[in-house]
């Protein structure tokens, strides 16, 4: 009797070990997998954008994501297009990386953000351009880039932040513009008294709406 | 009130978006602001300007790229004289290609008081540049008429260029060997780069020289390119390469030509 009640203790105890065990097992690769599933949410882009002008394009749009303690860092990935001029229509891509610095909250859902800075490095998509000038030249001859262009901003952003009863497909709506120069201007503007800032300085526009 | 003033402001607005070129789409863009088709409206002003002259006198430049200051200092300085007669820009009005470096050099030398036309230099043709240099200079091959003197101008830049584009195109300056003009009693020719050079199809250097010698009384070659002043018979066969320096050092090449002959100095500005 003694015997058959340990028994009975031994077999309970062990298929609560196991009952906790694979309780246990759950609970580390659900943690797993909220930790894999939380990384990859952070690729979800947080908002979409349209930009006129600026040296990118026409018109460029893309999205981006904002990160840092105040969302003050943000990188976008930018498709443009050059239409018909002289030449052919071109397709261009762009990597921007904006820096705000301070945020003002204007009241009535208003903010500001009285200064957005950054570089984007732009790309003309056609066969006429070139990263590395081609085998035939010889080495070192142009040494610059006519496919990669770099560029410099400096502007200012308007913020209106969408009621939560208001919200459809976006939470906020930001108004921007910039001041940019490419860097073939900056290279020349140094050396030149000749080019004024209206030579190589250009406005350009645009609209972020905040998904995230 | 208020509704007039927010129309008046959007009406404004877009008067000024639509207006300056604050707003840019790319450097290489090619949208092309101002005058255009350059070369060809010179080529008759020179026509008219040199007409039953027999003695002429003439510029050559080049590569003035980005060197506006230097290049505006020309301009200035050669507005003073009085005794030429049009400005030959042997090509690289560009660095880098952009479409705004076309602009802002047309713009200069468009200052000129004298006609000019410009040539087809390598830089011109980076990125799209061969493109913006069409619209507002016009035509890679062209020739014009001065006084009795025929001159002929050549894209030589062939290292820009695969076989599908023939450079230097023999058939061009075939039927320019054949069209003689009215009143045509020499021919000058200018390109931006000399045979030999690196940017030249030396394969066919030899039979470039061939045909050079076949145009009616052939005075000299002029080329740019090499960043210096340079004078040289490549081919020794009597036909002289005159070769002119970079904006930067700040001097040109004046041409007389003669009923004798010709005669050249470099002036300094």
């Amino acid at each position: 009797m003694k015997w058959y009640t340990i028994k009975k203790i031994f077999f309970l105890g062990i298929f609560l070990l196991q009952l906790s065990f694979t309780a246990n097992a759950e609970t580390k690769y659900d943690k797993k997998i909220d930790r894999y599933k939380n990384n990859w949410q952070k690729l979800i882009p947080t908002h979409t954008k349209l930009q006129f002008a600026g040296s990118m394009g026409l018109l460029s749009t893309g999205i981006g994501w904002d990160y840092g303690k105040h969302n003050q860092w943000e990188t976008d990935v930018l498709f443009g297009f050059i239409p018909h001029y002289s030449d052919r229509a071109k397709a261009t891509f762009t990597v921007k990386q904006n820096y705000m610095p301070w945020n003002i909250n204007l009241g009535k859902n208003f903010s500001m953000e009285p200064l957005a800075c950054g570089i984007y490095i732009n790309t003309v998509l056609d066969g006429d351009f070139w990263v590395k000038e081609p085998d035939r030249y010889p080495q070192g001859y142009y040494n610059f880039s006519t496919k990669i262009r770099s560029n410099i901003f400096v502007g200012q952003r308007f913020t209106y932040n969408l009621p939560a009863n208001k919200r459809y497909l976006t939470k906020a709506v930001t108004f921007f513009y910039e001041i940019s120069s490419s860097d073939v201007y900056i290279i020349s503007a140094f050396s030149n008294s000749y080019l004024k800032p209206e030579d190589y300085l250009h406005l350009s526009l645009g609209i972020k709406l905040q998904i995230l | 009130m208020e509704r007039k003033k927010a129309l008046l402001l959007i009406l404004f607005f877009t008067l000024f978006l639509s207006s300056c070129d604050v707003f840019e789409y790319h450097p290489y863009d090619g949208r092309i602001s101002g005058e255009t088709g350059i070369n060809a409206k010179n080529i008759k002003r020179i026509k008219q300007n040199t007409e039953g002259k027999t003695t002429i006198r003439f510029v050559m430049m080049g590569d003035s790229q980005r060197w506006y200051d230097e290049t505006e200092a020309f301009v200035n300085h050669l507005n003073k004289r009085s005794d030429i007669d049009f400005v030959i820009h042997g090509g690289d009005v560009s660095d880098f290609g952009a479409t705004n470096e076309f602009i802002w050099m047309r713009d200069i030398m468009n200052s000129l008081k004298v006609p000019y036309v410009v040539l087809l230099g390598n830089h011109d043709c980076l990125g799209n540049g061969e493109y913006i240099y069409e619209e507002i200079f016009g035509e890679e091959n062209f020739s014009f008429m001065a006084g009795n003197t025929k001159f002929v101008c050549l894209n030589t830049n062939a290292l820009e260029y695969d076989y599908s584009h023939p450079v230097p195109n023999f058939s061009f300056m075939e039927k320019e060997i054949a069209n003689i003009e009215p009143g045509q009693e020499k021919t000058v020719l200018a390109m931006h780069v000399k045979p030999y050079a690196e940017q030249f199809n030396n394969n066919v250097a030899k039979g470039f020289e061939y045909y050079v010698n076949k145009f009616l009384n052939v005075q000299f070659c002029l080329n740019a390119h090499n960043h210096n002043i340079e004078v040289e018979d490549i081919f020794n066969d009597g036909i002289i390469y005159y070769g002119s320096d970079n904006m930067a050092d700040r001097n040109y090449l004046l041409f007389t030509l003669t009923p004798e002959g010709y005669d050249y100095e470099v002036v300094y500005y």
